[in-house]
């Protein structure tokens, strides 16, 4: 099966799921689970098949599509674009077996995620800057009508927000590509072809942080993160863990694989700003998600603080920060996934809210074991502790830090600090409260279903096995930061 | 040569029928329509087995390809316009209001394939008096406001089209707009050709809706007949965008001037560019805050004329072809929308945004029509507009050197990412709102899902397979620069 599948089942089952007929509605979530299984197989035997042999050159595809443009539909699975794709698969079986007990409108609802899975699949596969806009754009639409139909709180504000946010980033992505198609002489969109085009120096000096601000705004950096909370918070369950968990990864990725290959003058000039502006997201994220009291918002806004560490890595440019920054989109994606799973779904289903001083009363720790201990686990891995997937990946970039910018490290580790501190309160108020606070006699509520079980199994284990056996995840992203395009932004220690 | 106004000859027989029956008094609203539609059928196919014609010629009438694919466009949009339902309260008359359409669209084809300036003017009123006529035939004090802005703005800036063509006229001593060229030639920066060249943009200006020359535009879309406003938005734009692209390519190629940021030079380009910036912003600012679908989408056929012209200001065949294109995916997306809105009119009776509240629980087929057409004028993928967008933005910026043309492509782009929220805001009713209750709702007529299904169906073939249309279009136009 090669890597293709991922593109074509999501959409594939998007397609389906539209034109079940109304009486056959319930089988929509087994098309979605079945699309989702389908992109993570595909991924996951391209990873093997990539990690087992990888002196062949990597699969692609390569079709003629617009030549008036010079755009072509070229696809390549390399080895960034490989495990990316398997997160995807991944968040979306979770995302999935979240929504098992969507009853409004389901087929709508699992086209719509459907959509925004192959729509992400697509980014990660593109190696055609226009093409790869195309997939970038097409999730707007599915993620501005999942929130405004199926969201909550302040839905139709948080919807906008973020609608209006990510075009008005595409808005600068797409002059930053169309400024590069005209200085590289209307020579195509191919990026590897771009990026050998070496742009004049002042032309990449504006150039560059056009195209990278507007694909890091997707990926929440400071100060342009405010739709990310918001937008989390209004989305239903699927939806945020999708946001979080891949979407904010496309930002990150389109700024590893096109703003910094394409204008890497641009980049080296720009770089400590960057560095600064990733601490200050780490930092903010952090202090705002200690002041927070809708369990949600504390997510969303330690999204932004981890979000913060991608950007740092990418910054330090080193082999080591580049490294860390890829591991931290996969960590992340996963461990965001499962915090926004167990909050909105298993926690809110049961509870009915999501302010902290409220659950309280609930204590978890008595009246939903199983929840607590997931929540434990998964705060766990969100603070970095060894053994799961994001302390590998806050290393490796502390390490590239490190190398470039040292004076930046105690910031950094102030963040984590107030990490640490913001998760271990959420997780005190849910789940171990005082005695005083909470109501005398437990609630009962109903244990876990069992696609939350399944879920929840899932995403812990990938986080611990990236976190206990983190080599063939390295190996993947070396061969993928090998390719010649990466190499004149590389800064040597 | 006469062969090649068959088709047009076809739409006139058709119109007299229609008015031999209209005196008989046997003629019904529906039935007028699915003649007028018949007789368009009938000329597009006879358009379409005509060929490519043989290219170049000069005179009364062009059959050269330029001609050939506007008047095929023009055809096509003239069918889906006459799909749209026709009110009873808006015919009295069904028999002599689609006469009048039909004599219209020969207008506006006539003047798609001619480069006389007399023939030019005459074809372009033969259609624009048409169309001042079909705003104002509902007897309803809208309407007739309507009919007579569009007839007031309209006739002055005939006036000024008219004096323009006549200073042209004097200019160059011959009546083609290759005497025109030629006479530049020898005498380049002549003041005369300048004002001349001013005036006819001007004239040009208002058939586009291009701001400041837009005032009409609003009142028009909301008071007319859905069928009038179809053609008003997508035949008139596209014809009269084919007439400019004309006298820009063949007339006035030596007055172009540049619109390059610190290097501006008087001409064509320049006044195109102001157009289109003004008309940018002010058509998308003023989308934001309508109520009325009919008027928003008056404001965003304003902000649209600016992004034609932004590709018209770099006087380059590339971003000209990009231009073209766009007008067309523009036009099919409008039509789309406008088809929605006249069906939600029908059961509400009002055009304001809350009628479309829940739209998707009553019509699936038209939420999601309204939603592929409003995304492609926002320019969304997998969508024609994307694509159209993209390529005019990446051809307009690739065809003036060293970026000069960034400051325009700017406004464009950051004008359409705004536009986004209005278009989202019509979704957001149709998707998520609570439906009233108490309105009866009547089944879509066969008529009216094709008048949705297929602007919806054109503009997702054409977002996956853009070539199919921009290969067409750049051939014709850089055939007609090279010649």
């Amino acid at each position: 099966m090669t890597p293709l599948w991922s593109l074509l089942f999501p959409f594939a089952g998007a397609l389906a799921v539209l034109l079940l007929p109304a009486r056959a509605a319930a089988l929509s979530r087994v098309i979605a689970l079945a699309a989702s299984l389908g992109t993570t197989i595909a991924a996951a035997s391209g990873c093997l098949k990539r990690l087992g042999d990888t002196a062949s050159p990597v699969w692609s595809l390569d079709l003629e599509w617009i030549p008036q443009l010079g755009s072509r539909f070229h696809l390549a699975a390399d080895g960034l674009a490989l495990p990316l794709l398997l997160l995807n698969g991944i968040v979306a079986i979770a995302g999935v077996l979240f929504s098992w007990n969507i009853t409004q409108r389901p087929r709508a609802f699992f086209s719509l995620v459907l959509a925004i899975i192959g729509g992400v699949s697509g980014v990660f596969l593109s190696r055609d800057a226009f093409l790869m806009f195309v997939f970038y754009e097409i999730v707007i639409v599915p993620k501005y009508l999942l929130i405004v139909a199926w969201g909550s709180t302040n839905r139709e504000y948080g919807a906008m927000k973020l609608t209006m946010y990510s075009i008005g980033a595409s808005a600068l992505i797409l002059l930053g590509l169309a400024a590069a198609y005209a200085a590289s002489g209307s020579a195509g969109f191919d990026i590897a072809g771009l990026a050998a085009a070496g742009f004049p120096k002042g032309f990449q000096l504006w150039a560059f942080p056009v195209l990278f601000l507007g694909f890091v705004v997707l990926a929440g950096i400071w100060p342009f993160h405010t739709w990310a909370p918001t937008g989390h918070v209004a989305a239903p369950t699927a939806a945020s863990m999708l946001l979080a968990g891949v979407v904010m990864k496309l930002g990150a990725y389109g700024a590893l694989c096109v703003a910094m290959p394409l204008f890497p003058d641009g980049f080296a000039f720009w770089r400590p700003a960057i560095a600064v502006l990733a601490v200050a997201g780490i930092l903010h994220g952090a202090f705002t998600a200690l002041t927070r009291r809708d369990l949600k918002f504390v997510i969303g806004y330690s999204s932004v603080s981890h979000m913060g560490f991608i950007l740092l890595g990418m910054a330090a440019a080193t082999h080591w920060g580049l490294r860390g920054a890829v591991l931290q989109m996969i960590s992340h994606g996963i461990i965001a996934g499962l915090l926004f799973g167990i909050a909105g779904r298993v926690i809110y289903e049961r509870t009915h809210t999501r302010d902290l001083d409220a659950l309280q009363r609930f204590n978890l720790w008595k009246s939903l074991p199983a929840a607590a201990v997931a929540f434990t686990l998964a705060s766990a891995a969100s603070m970095g502790l060894p053994g799961f997937s994001g302390f590998v990946a806050e290393v490796s970039v502390l390490i590239g830090l490190w190398e470039s910018y040292p004076w930046l490290v105690p910031l950094v580790a102030l963040g984590i600090l107030i990490t640490g501190a913001f998760t271990l309160r959420a997780l005190c108020r849910t789940c171990f409260p005082d005695a005083a606070a909470s109501l005398a006699i437990p609630v009962r509520m109903p244990s876990l279903t069992w696609p939350e079980t399944t879920a929840i199994v899932l995403l812990l284990a990938v986080s611990l096995a990236i976190g206990l056996h983190p080599s063939p995840w390295i190996s993947l992203i070396n061969d993928g930061l090998d390719s010649p395009v990466f190499q004149p932004i590389l800064q040597r220690p | 040569m006469f062969q090649s106004l068959l088709p047009e000859s076809v739409l006139v027989l058709t119109a007299l029928i229609l008015l031999g029956l209209a005196v008989s008094k046997r003629v019904g609203a529906v039935g007028a329509q699915r003649v007028a539609a018949a007789g368009t059928l009938v000329a597009l196919a006879l358009m379409l087995r005509g060929g490519g014609a043989e290219p170049g010629g000069t005179g009364l009438i062009l059959a050269d390809p330029l001609a050939h694919l506007a008047k095929s466009v023009l055809l096509v949009v003239g069918f889906l316009a006459l799909l749209l339902p026709i009110a009873p309260k808006e015919t009295e008359h069904p028999g002599e209001y689609h006469a009048l359409l039909l004599f219209a669209l020969t207008g506006l084809m006539l003047a798609t394939g001619t480069e006389h300036l007399l023939m030019l003017f005459i074809s372009l009123e033969l259609g624009s008096l048409s169309l001042y006529l079909l705003a104002g035939f509902p007897r309803t004090p809208r309407a007739a406001e309507a009919s007579l802005k569009y007839f007031l703005f309209g006739a002055v800036s005939a006036a000024f089209l008219w004096f323009g063509l006549s200073l042209l006229y004097g200019f160059s001593g011959g009546a083609m707009l290759l005497d025109v060229a030629a006479r530049l030639q020898s005498a380049p920066d002549a003041a005369l050709a300048f004002a001349g060249l001013a005036m006819v943009l001007a004239g040009l200006a208002f058939k586009l809706a291009a701001a400041p020359f837009h005032a009409w535009a609003p009142d028009v879309y909301q008071g007319a007949p859905a069928t009038t406003v179809a053609l008003v938005a997508a035949a008139s734009k596209v014809a009269a965008l084919v007439v400019l692209l004309r006298i820009l390519i063949t007339g006035f190629d030596a007055l172009a001037g540049s619109a390059a940021w610190g290097a501006m030079i008087s001409g064509s380009s320049m006044w195109l560019a102001a157009l289109a910036a003004v008309s940018m912003i002010y058509g998308n600012l003023l989308a934001l805050v309508q109520r009325s679908v009919r008027r928003l989408l008056a404001y965003s056929a304003i902000a649209n004329a600016g992004y034609l012209l932004v590709g018209l200001s770099t006087n380059h065949p590339s971003a000209q072809a990009a231009a073209l294109t766009y007008a067309v995916i523009y036009s099919i997306a409008t039509l789309g929308a406008l088809a929605v809105t006249a069906a939600v009119e029908r059961d509400h009776g009002d055009d304001s945004r809350n009628a479309f509240d829940g739209l998707v629980h009553r019509s699936p087929l038209l939420a999601v029509a309204l939603l592929v057409c409003l995304a492609s004028l926002a320019g969304l993928p997998p969508l024609a507009g994307f694509t159209g967008k993209f390529v005019l933005f990446t051809q307009s910026l690739a065809a003036v050197p060293s970026h000069g043309l960034v400051w325009l492509v700017a406004i464009a782009v950051v004008t359409s990412a705004v536009s986004l929220r209005y278009y989202l805001v019509i979704v957001k009713h149709a998707f998520a709102g609570k439906p009233e209750s108490h309105i009866e709702f009547k089944k879509i007529t066969f008529e009216q899902g094709l008048a949705v299904a297929l602007p919806a169906l054109a503009l997702v073939v054409l977002g996956l397979f853009p070539s199919w249309l921009l290969e067409p279009v750049t051939r014709v136009i850089s055939q007609l620069a090279a010649r």
